[in-house]
């Protein structure tokens, strides 16, 4: 294989080369380097962000979905909802009843989340999400009970101001002290502690969308205002053994029936399953996905102006070279081959160098972040093919030129 | 001898345009060389030498003309054909010697082998045995810049003969040598000559002419004389 050794020869003479001019050199590695570890930091990044994602979304019940008034994926202006969404019936028990009738369901709810302060003897928190609903709750979300117990049958029918809090908000606002039985305020009233829980692990929540607890769904309703756009939403479980798409089907078929849809017409509700979260979430990390590619382009393109102009020295320093190699038998392809492996060595080298510093970084955003995948082994092929291939398409324009030399002029030359 | 011509050159010209002015470096020449011949090539300066060298060794075509190697016309060969024929057939030898200077010895001698797609064991050890005929085998894994002007040269010599060519062309190899290392190289031409290699060399030093066999001289582009030497410097020696 006379092509493999003349790339080990290639190889070996680029690294002479680099050799011969270090300073031209470590510019152009510099810049691939560059744009090399942005692609692997800004991969590690979205790759990590969106495990943990979906991590939390699959950890929930695979048999859950939701119906709201209007989905969005930015919450809506309550006094100033578009027309579209006006139209639309606000959510209600007769709705639920529906859907609970059709029988591949297991459980329907009319849950709210309300964004509350929560506060015990003077300790306040910030606005955090306290959410409305029934035992199901965990089973849907996902999380786990720690202490305590989740609402009796009579607590729920009633409204009992009774709250399951999340852990990390008993720590903060206790201390050492046992939140079990103790009556904390939320949004101003009253409720009394009955059990612990620990939400599914996802450090992405926003501000004011961290857990604080839940309560019966009644209670949310009686205590608090709340906007019955973004709020309220039914949470609805597929019977075991029932695809999420047929429950779908049933639960919309239910809502049109009871709402008295005619046939053709639209339907006056939104429905979101797992999927729609996901590919809602896959949308968003790829559109950050092109804005980093756009900026790694940038780098890359910069150790690609630097391949080319190091080549163009190269080639112009090595014309008696050249013309001597030619004298001994090389022809074109061979030269230009010679000059395309050194340029893709050059810059290969610099993605090598980017990629272990990219894996660094990306080791270090894991734990710093707490994420649960490093930077992913796509993102340095996929660095290192780059880097290889802007070296090889900079430096056809040098390459070309040193194969097409005329040897007695090459050997000539001073 | 025409039976057993390595090279015959009929009618060549070559011909440059500089600034709109024809110059007519070669303006016809007919030559022939057979196997085993030891031809020195002279002229003043200008007369058209290293043209004619750069044809002889598929460098460069000619304006017109035809040129025979082995009996295979190369005169309207192309680029990568020519690329081959220079890779088997001819050996190079430069007045500047030319060797890769951050490639060492054994490096240098190896690169017609790798044009050639030999192996790299068998490159090694035919470049090995030519450094050694050369008188360079303890010198191998030096660098150009390591080596006397002499021992560059002899480099150069043993990089010429290892796809053991057709011929060996010299363009003034001892030009740049001082007079007691010239003997040195002409003396190593002279032992491969007495091997049997064709040797082509040009110079415009007599007493180095005088080494060779025949002597062809050029005046503007034309041969001006072809004689054979009587008595070749050192051909007693080596031929015994
Ligand atoms: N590339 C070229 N372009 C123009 N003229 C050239 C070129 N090469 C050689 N010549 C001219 O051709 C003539 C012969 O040159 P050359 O073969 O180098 O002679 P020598 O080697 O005998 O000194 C000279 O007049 C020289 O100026
Ligand atoms: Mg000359």
């Amino acid at each position: 294989m006379p092509t493999l050794r003349a790339l080990l020869e290639g190889v070996t003479l680029a690294f002479d080369a680099m050799r011969g001019a270090k300073l031209r050199s470590a510019l152009t590695v510099l810049g691939v380097v560059i744009g090399v570890s942005t692609v692997m930091v800004m991969a590690s990044l979205v790759e990590g962000i969106k495990s943990q994602i979906f991590a939390t979304v699959e950890n929930a019940s695979p048999q859950t979905f939701y119906v709201v008034r209007f989905f969005s994926s930015v919450p809506l202006n309550p006094d100033r909802l578009p027309a579209e969404v006006r139209i639309r019936k606000v959510l209600d028990e007769r709705d639920v009843e529906a859907i609970r009738r059709a029988d591949v369901i297991r459980h329907a709810g009319l849950w709210v989340q309300i964004p509350l302060r929560m506060e015990f003897r003077g300790e306040r928190s910030q606005n955090l999400m306290v959410y409305g609903a029934d035992n199901m709750l965990l089973e849907a979300q996902g999380g786990t009970l720690l202490r305590g117990r989740f609402f009796s049958t009579a607590e729920l029918a009633a409204g009992t101001p009774v709250v399951v809090i999340e852990t990390e908000v008993a720590d903060r606002l206790f201390g050492r002290l046992d939140p079990m039985g103790e009556v904390i305020r939320i949004g101003g009233k009253s409720f009394t502690i009955i059990g612990i829980y620990q939400k599914p692990a996802n450090i992405f929540q926003p501000p004011g969308a961290e857990d604080g607890g839940i309560v019966p769904a009644r209670a949310a309703k009686e205590n608090f205002r709340y906007d019955e756009t973004n709020s309220l939403f039914i949470t609805v479980l597929a019977e075991r053994g029932i695809s999420v798409a047929e429950a779908k089907d049933a639960a919309i078929t239910a809502l049109r029936v009871s709402r008295g849809i005619r046939p053709g017409d639209p339907n006056s509700f939104d429905v979101i399953t797992q999927d729609q979260i996901l590919d809602t979430i896959d949308s968003l990390t790829s559109a950050f996905f092109l804005v980093m590619i756009a900026l790694s382009s940038v780098a890359l393109l910069v150790g690609g102006i630097g391949v080319m102009a190091i080549m163009t020295v190269s080639v112009t320093d090595r014309t008696r070279e050249i013309g001597v190699r030619k004298a001994l038998g090389a022809t074109r392809r061979e030269i230009l081959w010679q000059f395309l492996v050194e340029a893709g060595t050059l810059t290969g080298f610099g993605g090598l160098l980017g990629i272990g510093f990219g894996l660094a970084a990306g080791a270090l955003l894991k734990t710093v972040l707490g994420l649960q995948s490093g930077p992913p082994l796509w993102s340095a092929v996929v660095a290192a093919s780059a880097s290889v291939g802007i070296g090889v398409v900079f430096g056809i324009i040098p390459a070309t030129r040193a194969a097409r030399m005329d040897p007695v002029e090459a050997l000539r030359y001073e | 001898m025409t039976d057993q011509a390595i090279i015959r050159l009929a009618g060549i010209t070559r011909e440059y345009l500089m600034g709109g002015e024809r110059i007519r470096a070669l303006a016809g020449i007919d030559l022939e060389i057979g196997r085993n011949e030891y031809v020195a090539i002279m002229g003043p300066s200008g007369s058209g030498k290293s043209t004619m060298m750069n044809v002889l060794g598929c460098l460069d075509t000619p304006s017109s003309g035809q040129y025979w190697l082995n009996g295979h016309e190369v005169s309207r060969m192309a680029d990568d054909d020519l690329a081959r024929i220079r890779n088997r057939e001819i050996g190079f030898v430069f007045q500047t010697f030319n060797l890769l200077p951050r490639a060492s010895a054994l490096s240098n001698v190896e690169l017609p082998l790798v044009y050639a797609g030999t192996g790299a064991r068998e490159r090694r050890s035919r470049a090995e045995e030519a450094l050694a005929r050369v008188g360079l085998a303890e010198r191998m894994h030096h660098r150009p810049n390591e080596l006397s002007g002499g021992q560059r040269q002899r480099v150069a010599i043993a990089r010429a003969l290892v796809n053991r060519p057709s011929i060996l062309l010299a363009d003034e190899p001892t030009g740049n040598l001082d007079s007691a290392t010239s003997v040195e190289i002409m003396r190593v031409f002279g032992e491969l000559h007495a091997e049997g290699q064709t040797v082509v060399l040009v110079t415009h030093e007599p007493d180095i002419a005088e080494h060779a066999h025949r002597v062809v001289v050029l005046r503007d582009g034309r041969i001006d004389t072809d004689r054979r030497v009587e008595h070749p410097v050192g051909a007693a020696s080596a031929v015994a």
